[in-house]
């Protein structure tokens, strides 16, 4: 192990974009390696579910191909885990094709390790019949239907497929679904720098920018690792870390500040200690890594929910804004009559009506019942099992809200503004996450097979 | 007395993964974050019943070295099913700021 180790984290989310300026600063940094986070499934499972990118492929191309000029200027590895947004098979495609174009383009080559993270029916069937998924967080137990019913399912891998990787020599690895932490741990742990340290400075930076004030979010991050502490500054020379914007990044988007979950342990925080080094860099020391007794990997899975179609409309009539809720009860009433004589059951469509200001934001969480505002917005969606009954569904609803009566009516000609034409807009089908589990592996290379290809 | 919204120098939720909730109250003066500490408001009660969910799937974290209280909570629905009205869980914070603390 050398004495010091240093890398760059160019952006929370590849595609987002970060400063050209920050990143030339960074690179000047004598680093050791530079990485990129691509996922999240913050955006919903609309994204795996259709195996398409959050960002535009412009975007990607932008952020991929500065990140491969500075790798094969400086001649380090270049890492991207959770390509796409999701990590699965189509989202991995679109990122590869675009390093590919990048490489043609500008003649670079180089040795890419490209790892997949998508996971066939007939192995989590197996993993499933030997006891090996359960539950991560309130979810019911997956059984062989959930299984069957699954679009696409994900595994995130940890840092090994990443460390075999490099060692069969790749420059540029290229990853499906990986924990974010896993992205920055993989090279300072095959050095033999201390678990605790090293997941504890990937779960900082993995975020990039989002450590650094001011908050640009362009910034890129370096963290340096020691034998005993390590260091988070801004690459930018304007922006700075200060004690607790680091100490507080833990806190994000994290059930607990002090433990931190990764496939073979728990990144402890609770006697981590975070003092100001200098005006821009942060010291942490203190952190620990517990190791668990068994491997297992978070698995992210969708299914087909149904086709969607909406409707947006106003109103300001204020005989119907104060009896909404028993208004919108008789539209749903009517709205069953008249699928019903379309031959349209009620176990074939599901209608959501939600009412803003109201409780457009929290639904049935919404504390303040009694609101009375001036104007109320409403959005109705149907999903249905397919696209002509969804439609049609939505058509009776459209119809339902417009022109049923309510006790007082003055406003006979339509209960509603609607503001477009087409009203009723049709959004395709959807999806929703019906695995997010854990499944325990014995061998963390096995689910993620690892495909070399020479630019 | 004084409400959250006047004494939290952040309020704010957030996912954390498709199925839980994530509110981080955040202040920038040691006094005032250990007076919402130490007042015992904060508790597992009044989170289950703002959010109506059982008071065993309530999570209270005091973070000392960042001045913050972590609450997690189920969400309504898992992110982006059906039903779902905010599929980040970036507006869930609402219920919080009018909550009083003694002084």
């Amino acid at each position: 192990m050398s004495d010091s180790l240093s890398m760059m984290a160019t952006t929370g989310l590849l595609g987002y974009g970060f400063g050209e300026e920050a990143f030339r600063h960074g690179l000047e940094m004598d680093l050791d390696f530079i990485a990129a986070d691509a996922g999240s499934m913050d955006p919903g499972p609309h994204y795996l579910g259709e195996g398409v990118p959050f960002v535009s492929r412009k975007a990607i191309k932008r952020d991929i191909g500065l990140m491969l000029e500075g790798a094969l200027e400086k001649g380090v590895p270049m890492l991207i885990g959770s390509a796409g947004g999701g990590g699965s098979a189509p989202q991995v495609a679109l990122v590869r094709e675009v390093i590919e174009e990048i490489a043609a383009e500008r003649d670079y080559h180089f040795k890419m390790a490209v790892i997949h993270a998508d996971q066939s029916k007939d192995y989590l069937h197996e993993k499933l019949r030997r006891g090996k998924i359960e539950p991560l967080g309130p979810i019911d137990d997956a059984t062989p239907e959930t299984i069957n019913e699954t679009h696409r399912v994900v595994a995130m891998m940890g840092v090994e497929p990443f460390q075999q990787a490099l060692k069969d020599g790749a420059q540029v690895v290229l990853a499906g679904r990986a924990t974010d932490a896993s992205i920055y741990s993989a090279i300072p742990l095959m050095k033999g720098y201390d678990p605790g340290l090293v997941w504890h400075l990937s779960k900082i930076i993995e975020c990039a920018g989002a450590v650094a004030v001011p908050k640009s979010g362009q910034d890129c991050m370096i963290g340096i690792l020691k034998p005993d502490h390590f260091l988070v500054v801004p690459a930018h020379p304007d922006s700075r870390c200060t004690r607790m914007s680091v100490a507080a990044h833990t806190l994000y988007e994290n059930p607990s500040p002090y433990h931190l979950e990764e496939p073979d342990g728990t990144v402890v925080t609770v006697d981590s200690t975070y003092e100001q080094a200098d005006d821009r860099t942060v010291k942490v020391a203190g952190s620990r890594f517990e190791k668990s007794n068994r491997y297992t990997v978070k698995l992210e899975g969708v299914r087909q929910a149904g086709y969607r179609t909406v409707f947006v409309a106003g109103a300001r009539d204020p005989g119907l804004i104060a009896i909404i809720d028993d208004y919108i009860e008789s539209c749903r009433a009517r709205v069953r009559r008249d699928a019903a004589a379309l031959d349209i059951g009620e176990d074939q469509y599901r209608l959501s009506i939600h009412v803003y200001g109201k409780s457009g934001t929290m639904a049935s969480r919404e504390p303040i019942k009694d609101a009375m505002p001036h104007e109320i917005g409403i959005l109705a969606e149907v999903l249905a099992d397919d696209e002509e009954i969804s439609k049609a569904v939505m058509a009776k609803a459209r119809l339902a809200l417009l022109h049923s009566d309510f006790p007082g009516r003055k406003c006979i000609s339509g209960n509603l503004a609607i503001p477009f034409s087409p009203s009723d807009i049709p959004v395709g089908y959807t999806y929703e996450f019906n695995l997010w589990h854990i499944m325990e592996i014995d061998d963390p290379l096995e689910p993620f097979p690892i495909e070399m290809v020479d630019l | 007395m004084a409400t959250l919204s006047e004494l939290t120098s952040v309020l704010r939720s957030k996912n954390a993964g498709a199925l839980l909730c994530t509110l981080d109250l955040m202040f920038d003066d040691v006094a005032v974050y250990e007076r919402v500490r130490d007042s015992g408001v904060i508790n597992q009660e009044l989170i289950a019943s703002l959010y109506q969910v059982s008071q065993n799937e309530v999570s209270i974290i005091p973070y000392d070295v960042a001045m913050a209280i972590k609450v997690t909570v189920p969400r309504l629905v898992p992110s982006g099913s059906f039903g779902d009205t905010d599929v980040y869980g970036a507006q869930q914070h609402g219920p919080l700021l009018t909550i009083e603390i003694p002084d």
